[in-house]
């Protein structure tokens, strides 16, 4: 196995690295896509993310066409129906690499070095390697040629609304670096500028950052606050609301859908607009709930982060791919027998207050998963910006997963490499809050507090609201939102 | 109060003269409605009143119900009045100046019901021209004195079209309020075009439109009521449509070359053809419709030339001077185009404010991403006027009636003045009211504007003026 990138750089290189992050002005991509206008981009993989890319891409004038493996041509697969079908040129790595000016690989992590391998020493001198995820780089430690420029461009979006916002004429955040090991003419800031804007990312602000952030920090939100917190808190919650006797139905629609309903006043407002939604009994007893969670899992987002800088989670995670994803595949068939997943959704009816109001549970453990994770990654040295965005940003995004089709829609939509890292969240996760979940009473999860008296106590009152809003993570949340805000006129 | 028995209309076609019928009326006034007959002018409402006056010749269906003693008040009615009183004079053989008759012989020779009479004098204050000459009054007096011999005559229905045209704002209020105390007692059918005069107790609104019975409203459905105002806004305002933004003018076209030329275009989906070989060239200003069954391909079709169809790329099509794939971006051709579908109304799902909606048709982005000018937002506050949404500009898109939407969103098609508008079924969905109203906005668009129109319907009563070429799609070949 290759050496692990990171760990082969000083430590003065890597905090360098980690704390690269800055929001670009979109004064800075006037040039629009004319450093890609005439080249030959050539996409590897056509699933969700490659296809609609490449629809934003040719939309934007600029030539695209789709290289896939023979076998996926001769057997008429899903990629190939959906490059030809949509009026794509499709060929075989040997007849369209060659050609490229820049080849987009954007198949599956795990597929990153075989691809890499097969298609690195077809391309020509001087061109272009572009990821969507600097996993193949940072943890795999691949080399790539050095003639080549190799950049990341990463919509922070599922590939159906990257291209559905550009339909309506806006994008989707999107995430660049240059891999400064492979920028031999200097012109890989100006592609992956060009890019972005080709995908429409630039309406909707990009992350100027690098290969090592991008990684440390994707892994570690997508592994606790994003997934492995939701999938948690999705199981704990409906067990205790069946043991308090609510029903089955009912318990499994608060669940399903109250992620989406919470996590949406969290997108418009941060934390404290979420914890705002709620009486003031019952954000004071959420905000309880929370200090008391942080304080039981911090030491477990501490390791996440830990395995995460140090290789520990890539290089298990890779044992695992290379032992057939036994794992993965085990842990998967697990979580689809869970009572949660198993139990329906009820047809009754939930007003988008109640989803607050009977979720406090839900609520505080979204605000401690979205602090925890955060405050964890800016102690590891990434930056506020990053870490903002690798939390309490995506977190909506992921919890529209589980109001489709629950946990598997979620486990579906991520990557593997997501998944792999929710469930050993999950496992840890569990035992850890078992005592915690003992004191819990339907009145924080199903039935919600008592409304014969919504008095409080001022000072106490006073002192959550404090903490809320000063908590750094509502710090910059209110920039970036700003930003976000200034653009997109709606949301 | 007698029992009473609604009147009936069936069916009913009557014709007035040679230049004007009434067709096919299905109409019933049930004892304790009160209606108000609204329209545009000429569209048939004073006719309508004066089938139940009598007026007209019966050509197909039946009238029943009616009672023997009707009160008509009517510029026709009136002027039938006047004339009738100055052949009077004509007839006159003995050399003496007629005055005609005078205003208290009008009002109390035969009068049904003196009291009301004298009443109504004291309340119109018309004592000081009793003496005078029906016919010497000006149109405002004789049109009192109308009022009350109809009020007067103890009738079974009082139709009294346009009663509030010329009065002074105190008789105006004089006269609804002793009309409302008359609800319990006699069944009314006004004829009004302002909606602010409408008295509160009207129950019913027919809406009529060329010679037809069109739509009926309910007073207490607050939502239809909404709409009739706005369509009776729409079909009767002064305003045109509003210009184009100079800031932001389309680059102009060669006038010489085709809007869209399609050569052997076609879609194919897992090697079925929806459609193929198809040739079609759009000039500029030429107006199509286009049509075929479910499933021909129509809205594919339209997508080859907005660009929102992949297989775009695979085709022979020139649009606004570019050759598809040759480099151009899908912005550099959606700015030629207004579009407006049933489509793009679901994906138009968002919170912002109607101005906003029409704006953001200067930037072909659903949602309003881009900073805009003054001159951009003056417009569309033209276009809301237009729309008679002006004291609706702040409230949120999605709220709207999904009518509303359509018709904002044709606004939005037409803000930028596109070279092309494609407007596919733009009454899908809708319910009649909203049909006119669309159709009305598209009419006024479609009057003297430079814009190519492509217009999908399948219903010819839908049909729009102006409209002259064909295209018809078939149903696709069954497979080999």
């Amino acid at each position: 196995m290759p050496n692990n990138y990171f760990n082969t750089l000083p430590l003065r290189e890597q905090l360098e690295q980690l704390a690269k992050c800055r929001f670009m002005d979109i004064s800075e991509f006037s040039d629009g896509v004319s450093a890609l206008k005439g080249k030959k981009m050539v996409i590897i993989g056509c699933g969700a993310q490659g296809l609609n890319q490449g629809l934003n891409l040719r939309d934007s004038g600029l030539d695209v066409s789709y290289a896939l493996r023979q076998a996926a041509i001769t057997e008429k697969r899903q990629s190939w129906k959906n490059a030809s079908e949509n009026g794509f040129t499709v060929g075989t790595y040997e007849e369209l690499v060659p050609t490229a000016d820049i080849v987009l690989n954007l198949t599956p992590d795990k597929q990153h070095t075989s691809v890499v391998n097969a298609v690195m020493p077809l391309m020509k001198e001087g061109a272009c390697l572009s990821y969507s995820h600097g996993f193949n780089i940072v943890e795999e430690g691949m080399k790539i040629r050095e003639d080549l420029t190799v950049i990341m461009v990463a919509p922070k979006c599922p590939g159906s609304e990257v291209r559905a916002e550009y339909v309506r004429g806006f994008g989707v955040p999107t995430l660049i670096a240059v891999h400064e090991d492979n920028d031999p003419k200097g012109e890989g800031l100006a592609l992956a500028k060009a890019y972005a804007v080709g995908t429409g990312g630039h309406k909707a602000g990009v992350l100027m950052s690098s290969f090592i952030a991008e990684v440390k920090s994707d892994l570690m939100g997508e592994q606790t606050i994003l997934c492995g917190m939701l999938q948690t808190g999705s199981l704990l919650c409906f067990d205790k609301m069946i043991e308090e006797g609510i029903d089955a139905g009912y318990a499994s629609k608060l669940i399903q859908f109250g992620w989406e309903t919470v996590t949406e006043a969290l997108k418009y407002g941060g934390v404290t607009n979420m914890l705002d939604r709620l009486s003031n009994p019952a954000k004071i007893k959420a905000f309880d709930l929370s200090e008391e969670l942080k304080v039981i899992m911090r030491p477990l987002y501490n390791k996440h982060q830990d395995d995460i800088i140090d290789g520990t989670f890539s290089r298990t995670m890779m044992e695992d791919w290379a032992n057939d994803d036994k794992n993965l595949l085990g842990w998967r068939a697990e979580t689809a027998e869970t009572a949660f997943e198993k139990t329906p959704a009820g047809d009754v009816e939930i007003s988008e207050q109640e989803y607050f109001d009977h979720g406090i549970l839900m609520v505080a453990m979204v605000k401690a998963g979205v602090e925890l994770a955060f405050e964890t990654m800016t102690a590891a040295g990434i930056v506020a910006d990053s870490a903002y965005y690798e939390s309490l940003h995506e977190t909506p995004l992921i919890a529209n997963t589980i109001a489709r089709k629950k946990l598997y829609e979620m486990n579906a939509t991520i990557s593997d490499t997501a998944e792999y890292g929710c469930y050993l969240y999950n496992h840890a996760c569990l035992p850890l809050l078992a005592d915690f979940m003992k004191g819990i009473k339907s009145d924080v999860i199903g039935r919600g507090l008592p409304v014969d008296d919504n008095g409080v106590d001022n000072a106490r009152l006073i002192e959550v609201n404090t903490a809320l809003r000063s908590h750094p993570v509502e710090a910059i949340g209110a920039v970036l939102r700003g930003h976000m805000a200034d653009m997109k006129k709606i949301v | 109060m007698t029992t009473r028995r609604p009147i009936r209309l069936e069916a009913l076609t009557i014709q007035f003269d040679e230049r004007f019928q009434l067709n096919n009326i299905n109409w019933q006034i049930e004892p304790d409605q009160h209606w108000v007959i609204t329209g545009t002018n000429g569209a048939g409402k004073s006719a309508l009143a004066a089938v139940l006056a009598g007026a007209g010749e019966l050509v197909s269906g039946s009238l029943s119900g009616l009672p023997a003693r009707v009160g008509v008040v009517s510029f026709e009615a009136q002027a039938e009045l006047i004339e009738a009183e100055r052949k009077k004079d004509d007839a006159d053989i003995l050399d003496v100046i007629s005055e005609g008759t005078p205003v208290h012989e009008m009002l109390f020779k035969d009068c049904a019901d003196p009291a009301t009479a004298r009443d109504l004098v004291a309340r119109f204050k018309l004592e000081y021209l009793l003496d005078r000459a029906f016919r010497k009054l000006s149109t405002g007096e004789s049109r009192k004195v109308m009022l009350i011999r109809a009020l007067a005559s103890k009738p079974d229905l009082l139709v009294l079209d346009e009663p509030f045209d010329g009065l002074d704002a105190d008789t105006l209020a004089m006269l609804q309020q002793y009309l409302a105390t008359l609800i319990e007692t006699v069944p009314m059918v006004l004829v009004l075009n302002r909606f602010d005069e409408f008295p509160d107790f009207i129950t019913d609104i027919a809406y009529v439109n060329q010679g037809e019975l069109q739509l009926q409203v309910k007073r207490d459905d607050p939502r239809a009521y909404a709409e009739l105002y706005q369509l009776l806004h729409l079909k009767t305002t002064q305003l045109a449509v509003p210009p184009a933004d100079p800031e932001t003018a389309i680059p102009a076209l060669d006038p010489q070359q085709p809007l869209v030329r399609l050569k052997d275009v076609g879609i194919k989906y897992d090697d079925k053809a929806l459609f193929s070989d198809l040739d079609w060239t759009i000039n500029p200003n030429q107006h199509w419709q286009l049509s075929g069954p479910n499933g021909s391909g129509k809205t594919g079709l339209l997508s080859l030339i907005t660009g929102d169809h992949p297989q775009c790329y695979v085709n022979d099509i020139f649009v606004f001077g570019f050759q598809r794939g040759s480099g151009e971006s899908i912005w550099q051709i959606k700015q030629f185009i207004g579009y407006v579908s049933s489509a793009l109304q679901w994906e138009y799902r968002v919170g912002t404010s109607l101005r906003n909606v029409i704006i953001s048709g200067f930037y072909d982005s659903i949602g309003l991403y881009s900073k805009y000018s003054d001159r951009q937002r003056q417009i569309a506050d033209q276009w809301l006027a237009l729309l008679g949404m002006s004291h609706r500009a702040d409230q949120p898109f999605n709220k709207l009636s999904y009518g509303d939407q359509r018709l904002l969103l044709i606004a939005r098609a037409m803000v930028k003045h596109p070279p092309l508008l494609i407007l596919d079924e733009p009454c899908l969905g809708l319910d009649d009211m909203n049909r006119q109203l669309v159709l009305a906005l598209i009419e006024k668009i479609c009057a003297g504007s430079e814009t190519a129109v492509v217009y999908v319907n399948h219903h010819p009563e839908d049909r729009i003026e102006g409209i002259d070429n064909y295209l018809a799609l078939n149903t696709p070949a069954p497979t080999q």
